[in-house]
């Protein structure tokens, strides 16, 4: 009997994972097949498809959406490489004091690093706007908010690795060996964080080449990133052009998070949070 | 030693305090000022709740602001009761293709909302995919244009929660001791008193800080929004109006402060409960 109702429950469980995994999948399936077939294939028409092109299969589109959108996925892959860098130089040694050498205070500054995470995107892109008015102009000051979403990311992937393992046995058995401060940080430290590092690079990576609560409101016309130009794409261009778009967006981003959670193995990848 | 601590904590400093702390009180204060505009840094306007009120007062902007926290209250109890089947089975089985399916499970996440606004209409819309296939099946579009609705947006949010709802349940389960619920089943207790005084209890926790992350998440967020939502607004869209198409930045100010308020006090009481929960299971 009890059995029996075990069975259920799994029966429950397993259907409602495969509904989520349909509903997670199909849409992305019907984008990725929208960017290169024709549609009259599937009986619906489009105007674009009356004029010219034969046959099932195209990349017209994709030429299309690089034409038209280049330079904003090279701008918004610039700002994700730089939240990157800043990211590995601010977080990573700061993240190594707040787990090791704690100081008065640093328990509040770790929450306050990782309240970002929940607090509203839109509402930090306006507190931003109105205490840097006079550098809103400028294409950096996107990299603000970005900074502010991705931070937390690294900052708790490296805490989480210096805390789950005791990295100051290690660093007391070099310092026996006469290893100075600078040295015990870049020979001890820094080597043993490597995965960390790596991982949360990843997160900050697709975080950053993603968002887009803040940066719509930090956008310059001259400067668009990729989601935001994505946005102009979806009132105005048609499914086709959407499509593709998106395909390319995707396309970046599903290698980045196979790759998290492939070095990251078991241990569970904490990406709690996020705009 | 200190000065050593110093340099290296002192670029995480900065950039908190130039980032959060400083544009945080720079927006409280803007958001007393009932006008003024965003690009002149000091005008000097009047202290005044009038922002603040308005919010409450004005039929339309309360309309946005309930809609708003029903929204991330329903997306949030959705996702959650949803994610605890995957979270579930990634913590109790083993299986080859675990790590490509968290990977899946965890795509969603970085979808900007704009890209959930598309695949809702493309799934979702008047000429939808889902309502064409039960067109054909059944002979009438059922739900076609359902992603213009309030249970479209509900049903957009979710998709996007999937992956934080997920991999915070999958951690807070981890510690979960699965052996108590045996137990209970060898004393006797059958399926429903073990659900209500074992195992909700004990995930109970872990249920709070999955709500927290998903609501604030949920409250803040306006990409979808901006693409379906045509017939009832959310402040965070009210937000973006006010801001570019009225330039009154004393409203805009004052509304972020109230979604800040919000998404605040829900993570800290949360937090708290799921303390003290944890204090008195011991």
């Amino acid at each position: 009997m009890a059995k029996k109702r075990l069975s259920f429950d799994f029966v429950f469980i397993y259907a409602v994972t495969m509904l989520l995994i349909v509903a997670i999948l199909s849409p992305v399936v019907i984008i990725l097949l929208g960017s290169c077939l024709n549609t009259s294939f599937l009986g619906l028409s489009s105007e674009q498809w009356v004029s010219g092109t034969q046959g099932i299969f195209t990349l017209k589109w994709y030429a299309y959406v690089f034409k038209l959108y280049g330079e904003s996925m090279a701008f918004s892959l610039k700002i994700a490489l730089l939240s990157v860098i800043i990211c590995l130089v601010a977080g990573v040694p700061g993240a190594y004091v707040l787990s090791r050498k704690p100081f008065p205070g640093s328990r509040i500054l770790e929450e306050l690093v990782l309240l970002p995470l929940s607090l509203p995107g839109i509402a930090m892109s306006v507190a931003l706007i109105a205490a840097y008015s006079r550098i809103r102009g400028q294409w950096w000051f996107l990299l603000g908010g970005h900074l502010l979403y991705t931070l937390p990311f690294m900052v708790r992937t490296v805490t989480n690795t210096l805390r789950s393992f005791d990295v100051g046995r290690l660093e007391a058995a070099a310092q026996t060996l006469g290893a100075g401060f600078w040295q015990r940080f870049r020979l001890v430290v820094l080597p043993n964080l490597r995965h960390a590092m790596i991982i949360g690079s990843l997160l900050v990576l697709a975080i950053s080449w993603g968002e887009f609560n803040v940066s719509f409101l930090l956008n310059t016309p001259l400067h668009q990133t990729f989601p935001a130009a994505l946005y102009g794409t979806y009132t105005s261009n048609s499914f086709q052009v959407s499509s593709a778009a998106t395909a390319i967006f995707l396309l970046m981003i599903i290698p980045i998070l196979i790759a998290v959670q492939w070095i990251g193995g078991n241990e569970l990848v904490s990406v709690e949070q996020g705009a | 030693m200190k000065h050593r601590r110093a340099v290296l904590i002192l670029p995480l400093l900065a950039l908190t305090f130039g980032l959060l702390i400083w544009p945080t009180v720079v927006l409280a204060l803007r958001s007393f000022q009932s006008t003024g505009d965003i690009l002149q840094a000091s005008s000097a306007a009047g202290f005044s709740f009038r922002n603040y009120a308005s919010i409450v007062v004005d039929p339309y902007y309360r309309g946005a602001l309930l809609h708003s926290i029903l929204l991330s209250l329903f997306v949030a109890c959705g996702s959650i009761l949803l994610c605890l089947c995957p979270a579930w089975l990634f913590v109790r089985k083993e299986f080859p293709s675990k790590r490509f399916l968290r990977a899946l499970f965890t795509l969603p996440m970085s979808f900007s909302g704009i890209i959930v606004g598309f695949i809702v209409v493309i799934m979702l819309g008047r000429i939808g995919f889902v309502p064409l296939v039960l067109e054909r099946m059944t002979g009438r579009p059922w739900l076609s244009g359902l992603a213009y609705r309030f249970c479209g947006l509900v049903v957009a949010y979710i998709y996007f929660e999937i992956p934080r709802a997920t991999l915070t349940l999958e951690s807070s389960l981890r510690k979960f001791n699965f052996q108590l619920e045996a137990a209970a089943r060898s004393l006797g207790a059958n399926r429903w008193q073990r659900l209500m005084y074992v195992v909700l209890p004990l995930i109970l926790p872990a249920l709070l800080s999955a709500f927290a992350v998903t609501f604030s998440v949920s409250l803040g967020s306006f990409g979808v929004a901006l693409i379906v939502s045509k017939r009832f607004s959310i402040l965070p869209v009210e937000l973006y109006d006010q801001l570019i198409g009225f330039l009154n930045t004393g409203l805009a100010a004052a509304m972020g402060v109230v979604l800040m308020l919000i998404a605040f006090v829900v993570n800290y009481s949360m937090r708290n409960l799921g303390r003290s929960e944890e204090e008195r299971l011991g």
